[in-house]
């Protein structure tokens, strides 16, 4: 068993592994060492992949990991500038996190837990994004399932925190029936999953395209990007502590399913993109609607998420524009993948805003002893002049405020619809109008107006460990949209992002401040400083038919499982305990016992009887075959 | 290859046996105690020895590491107790003699009634499980594998716990029949080859040569596949399994469930798929039928429906089982590659997850998962341990038993689409179980019924001498997760070479035998002595 083989295994991947295994093993009880731990090794990281990035550091490594017959593993790492970008997403990100939980969390009873989970977690989906092949890439993604369990399970006394874990994970392996088909058979068709060995196949036109694979693959993204009809477990999970629903929703968990999109684009075939443009579209305004009537501050943000995703998943469906121009005289077609440069980008600011906008309804909760029902908020703005502050940043960017990170992204995406498919734009243009509605109707509700009760009347800011992050986060979200500030460091992506000229550019632009400001306006003049949901009491039909909307895959769902499946597998338990079980066997033992009436004589209870029985027969098979008998 | 002054096979097999012999006779109970420690540990670090060192010199032709012949008197029927591993039985190897360890050390902590018999069973059964796997005789390997089963009814029928005799006599009959149907398998094997020899080398070099005919291929595969099929638990020969696991004593249920079950499989893989490809071939369909739809999906939905904690874990250990028929099934080297690691990987976790089963139940006194709820407060380290086996044996990456999910899947393929369609939503089931029943017994707030026994006995956490079996066994499969190629790179070799090794052998041999050359010692022992 000696290995000679030595894996390059890069230390940014490295380190937050040995810091989950440390605290597993030694830091159990100790909650601060755990917590020192895990956020050293979560600057480790931010600093590595910003350092990575600066220097321009790429690298492509792989060796076996596995071989079996026709199948061969490898432990393999892709560092191009897809890569590059989004690790340093989810240093930063992460790194804000980590900081945060360290104010946050400082009283619960499991820190260490705690810790141990956010460190997985980081190791988990750097994993994602340096694999260099679909299995790897599998392998971590399925361990970013587990680590998201671990870490929404961690008030596992309440029963509602540890069945929305369950859900995750449960909704999560749906997904992953279809990645890993996907995934077999694009090795069979292929002969191989590598990243790079497929993008040159598509070069020299030996690949074999097939719109079972990319579809099939993007059930992943589907379970993992919480799109319809598996949106379901990501409101539910926000009963994990504030700081990892914005890991989960903003640089982590979530952004996996996007990346790995943008990872696999070389296998897409128009069918494909067509199917995924409008699942992506559906759920950006399926969850606009939904967050309109939630009063959870979480809940809400969790809504915007699925949305933001939907925008994210549309923009990669709507996939390349070509560019034909005369070369040598011959007509030549280049295709850019814009769908992959609108979807990156929109992914990297809404990392920045959505991860403050987390932690800044985390801060508002830690300052409001857990109120988290916005009609009990209110006038936090003088009470919490930072979060405040910050959270305006947040609110406008998400709402494509002018010079703000959203504003750009969103606009790439509209731009994109708006040249590809004018239905997909026109729907898209009304969610930024929804979600215009929903974000000012939360911050009103929350920061302007009087406290509404008296945990909202004692508010107070939290230490600097909870507002540094938000600083750091509110200033990328404003600079985060100018690619010009983080030019040459990530060009194979930021490329790719369309911008849109001339006419077309004036109509997106007066398109997006009309949508923003027409949904603005309406969540200011409708929504006022009261303990009641002002659409409910003006427009009740409405309101009920939103909430239904919420409710029905929920119900759907629990329904199947409770009434359909639970019941199916009752009866094959039944079927079993009787017939297989019973009466058949039973049956047939009940024949074979009358033989054994006579062999009764034979048992004595005795235990050495039956050992001396045996060891008598050893001894007259032996002599039987030996041939002495 | 191995430098030690002595025979590692041998004495793997010899200590237990040894010491169960002195116990019979009379042995005190404070040393058959000590020296049981001694005895479960000996198998233990010789097959970690062995696995150190399979790979250090090139290997023989016929693929046999460590390969001895000790004479029985019986070579005339071509009968000989030869040991050997090689690429298939070293990890199943390995695998007994860890969980050999881990059960010897639980139940040495256990304080059974009437410990010093039962430990003598227990090493009973240690001594055979090591001999199956490492006989390359067939006989022996059966002869073992009966030595191993005696003691595990015995150990129902004694020291079990609700419907013992019923479950006993179940299981007694069951696996009885099935040791008879495959072992009239093996008998015709043995004649239709006209080997004259039980020796595995010597049957597979003159059957390359001399291959059978299909319709006997298919005869003998038949009683192979379902006289070793009902010792695997296949659908729906599989009802003696949830009762015998649940009414087992935890010891007993770690090496049935975890090594002595895959006797059948490991039969297969060994012996079957090499002597008899075509017959295999022949029932492939029915069997890859039978698993994915029965051992799958229908287990699969009734494990969901189980409210018994150790009846759960056996209905979740048939349907692995299925896993491995479909990797049966697909026949390819990736398949049968594919079915050893799930063996090993889920002999693991079922170990580790009986062995939590009776943690809890120590601490619960029942084993009915809607009155558990709440443990992991009072318990977290043993909460945070059954949640690491659940998801192993649901095939979390990281885990062993992932490898053996995937290769079996992607082997599948290959043989059926559809079908590996159907096996991959188990995997879907296998998720809802595990985190049900973990979110049953740990989460939430306690039920009244536990509230009410643990007032009565305050529960501790996991103690260290529960503690160390159930860290070895997860330490096994997190080393075979993260470094897989310490299994495959062997089992790659043996399964992957065959046939050209049969066929140079073969020249040689089949000549010598056309000849009539009288052999006394089965054919390719000359090249390791």
């Amino acid at each position: 068993m000696p290995t000679t083989t030595v894996i390059y295994f890069p230390t940014i991947l490295l380190v937050p592994l040995i810091s989950a295994a440390v605290i597993a093993l030694f830091l159990r009880r100790k909650g601060n060492a755990a917590a020192t731990v895990a956020v050293v090794a979560a600057a480790f990281v931010a600093i590595d992949a910003i350092r990575m990035a600066l220097r321009g550091l790429r690298f492509e490594s792989s060796t076996e990991w596995l071989r079996l017959g026709d199948l061969a593993i490898s432990i393999g790492f892709k560092f191009d500038d897809l890569a590059s970008l989004m690790l340093c997403i989810v240093g930063v990100v992460g790194l804000c996190v980590h900081v945060f939980s360290l104010g946050y969390m400082s009283d619960d009873a499991a820190k260490a837990r705690y810790f141990g989970g956010l460190s997985l977690f980081m190791f988990s989906m750097i994993g994602i994004v340096l694999a260099d092949n679909l299995f790897m890439m599998f392998i971590f993604w399925e361990l970013v399932g587990f680590s998201s369990y671990v870490l929404i399970n961690h008030w596992h006394e309440k029963t509602s925190a540890s069945d929305a874990a369950k859900k995750a994970f449960i909704v999560n392996r749906v997904g992953d029936f279809g990645f890993l088909l996907g995934l077999i058979l694009c090795y069979w068709t292929n002969h191989t999953v590598n990243l790079t060995a497929l993008a040159e196949q598509s070069e020299s036109g030996h690949l074999v395209f097939s719109t079972l694979i990319p579809l099939l693959l993007f059930c992943g993204a589907v379970g993992k990007s919480a799109q319809l009809p598996l949106q379901v477990w990501l409101p539910d999970a926000m009963e994990g502590p504030t700081p990892v629903s914005a890991l989960i929703h903003a640089a982590t968990m979530v952004a996996a399913g996007i990346y790995m999109l943008c990872r696999i684009n070389v296998l897409m075939v128009p069918d494909a993109l067509t199917v995924i443009m409008w699942t992506g579209t559906a759920t950006a305004l399926y969850a606009a609607l939904c967050a309109i009537t939630q009063r959870d501050i979480k809940k809400i943000l969790a809504y915007s998420t699925l949305s933001q995703l939907g925008f994210m998943v549309a923009a990669f469906g709507l996939g390349s524009l070509s560019d034909t121009h005369l070369h040598d005289g011959q007509p030549h077609t280049v295709f850019y993948a814009v769908g992959v440069g609108a979807a990156m980008f929109h992914l990297t600011t809404h990392a920045a805003f959505k991860a403050l906008l987390f932690l800044g309804s985390g801060s508002v909760i830690h300052g409001c002893h857990h109120e988290q029902d916005i009609f009990k908020l209110g006038g936090l703005a003088k009470k919490m002049p930072l979060t405040f502050a910050t959270f305006t940043i947040g609110v406008g960017a998400i709402i494509g405020l002018p010079f703000l990170a959203g504003f750009f992204s969103k606009d790439a995406i509209l731009f994109l619809a708006f040249t590809k498919n004018r239905a997909v734009f026109g729907l898209l243009a009304f969610t930024a109008v929804l979600t215009s509605l929903y974000m000012v109707r939360l911050w009103k509700l929350t920061f302007l107006g009087a406290p509404r009760s008296d945990h909202a009347a004692q508010a107070h800011e939290g230490g600097v460990t909870l507002t540094a992050p938000l600083v750091v986060l509110a200033a990328l979200s404003i600079g985060g949209g100018y690619t010009g500030l983080y030019a040459g460091l990530f060009d194979g992506v930021l490329d790719l992002i369309p911008e849109a000229q001339g006419p077309d550019h004036t109509i997106i632009l007066v398109t997006s401040l009309v949508v923003m400001l027409l949904g603005a306006s309406t969540a200011l003049a409708l929504y006022s400083s009261a303990p009641t949901d002002a659409l409910a009491q003006k427009s009740p039909g409405l309101f009920g038919a939103l909430g239904a909307l919420k409710n029905s895959f929920d119900a759907a769902y629990d329904y199947y499982v409770a009434k359909i499946q639970q019941r199916f597998a009752m009866l094959l338990n039944f079927l079993e305990q009787i017939f297989l079980a019973g009466l058949i066997v039973r049956g047939l033992a009940g024949f074979v016992g009358l033989f054994g009436m006579g062999a009764r004589a034979l048992h004595t209870g005795n235990l050495n009887a039956y050992v001396y029985w045996f060891l008598g027969g050893v001894v007259a098979l032996w002599a039987f075959a030996t041939g002495a008998l | 290859m191995s430098q030690l002054p002595f025979d590692p096979l041998l004495l793997s097999l010899a200590a237990p046996l040894a010491l169960a012999l002195a116990i019979a006779l009379g042995l005190p109970k404070r040393w058959s105690v000590r020296l049981a420690y001694v005895a479960f540990a000996i198998p233990a670090l010789l097959a970690l020895h062995v696995w150190w060192h399979f790979s250090d010199t090139p290997l023989p032709v016929h693929g046999y590491a460590f390969l001895t012949h000790y004479s029985t008197g019986l070579d005339g029927l071509g009968i000989g107790l030869t040991l050997g591993l090689n690429g298939i039985s070293l990890p199943l190897f390995v695998l007994a003699g860890l969980v050999g360890f881990a059960a010897g050390l639980y139940a040495l902590q256990s304080g059974a009634e009437r410990l010093k018999i039962y430990l003598m069973l227990l090493l009973i059964m240690q001594a055979g499980l090591m001999g199956v796997f490492a006989s390359v005789d067939v006989f022996f390997f059966y002869f073992f594998h009966e030595l191993a089963l005696i003691p595990t009814f015995i150990m129902v029928g004694v020291w079990g716990g609700r419907d013992r005799s019923y479950a006993a006599m179940k299981l007694t009959i069951y696996l009885t029949l099935g040791a008879m149907i495959s072992l009239v398998g093996l008998i015709a094997l043995y004649v239709k080859s006209g080997a004259n020899s039980f020796d595995l080398i010597a049957l597979r070099a003159h059957l390359a040569a001399h291959p059978l005919a299909e319709t006997v291929q298919s005869n003998i595969a038949g009683l192979l596949l379902f006289g070793l099929g009902i010792l695997v638990s296949l659908w729906p020969l599989h009802t003696w399994a949830p009762l015998g696991y649940g009414a087992a004593p935890s010891s007993a249920a770690m090496l049935h469930a975890g090594v002595l079950k895959k006797f059948g499989l490991y039969g297969l893989v060994q012996i079957a798929l090499p002597l008899l490809p075509a017959g295999l071939a022949h029932w492939s369909h029915p069997l890859a039928w039978l698993a994915v739809i029965g051992n799958i999906l229908v287990i699969g939905l009734i494990t969901i429906a189980q409210r018994d904690l150790k009846q759960m874990i056996g209905y979740s250990s048939v349907m692995h089982m299925g896993y491995a028929f479909l990797g049966i099934a697909a026949g390819s080297v990736l398949g049968a590659g594919g079915v050893v690691l799930l063996m090993v990987a889920h002999g693991l976790s079922v170990a580790l997850l009986f062995l939590l089963a009776t943690a809890v139940h120590h601490r619960t006194h029942t084993f009915a998962m809607d009155e558990m709820g709440g443990l992991a407060q009072q318990a977290p380290v043993l909460a945070a341990f059954f949640v690491a086996a659940t998801f192993a044996s649901i095939g979390l990456p990281g885990f062993a038993n992932f490898w053996g999910e995937l290769t079996i899947f992607v082997a599948l393929w290959q043989f059926s689409p559809l079908i590996t369609a159907l096996a991959v939503a188990g995997v879907v089931l296998s998720a809802i179980y595990g985190l049900r029943s973990a979110a049953r017994v740990f989460f939430g707030p306690p039920t009244e019924q536990l509230t009410r026994v643990t007032n009565l006995h305050p529960v501790a956490d996991l103690r260290w001498a529960e503690k160390i079996p159930a860290l070895i066994l997860l330490a096994a499969l997190l080393f075979i997760g993260f470094w897989p190629k310490s299994l495959t790179a062997p089992l790659d070799a043996a399964l992957s070479t065959k046939p050209v090794i049969a066929r140079s052998d073969v020249t040689k041999q089949s000549s010598s035998i056309s000849d009539g050359s009288p052999r006394s010692a089965p054919a390719g022992l000359a090249m390791t002595k």
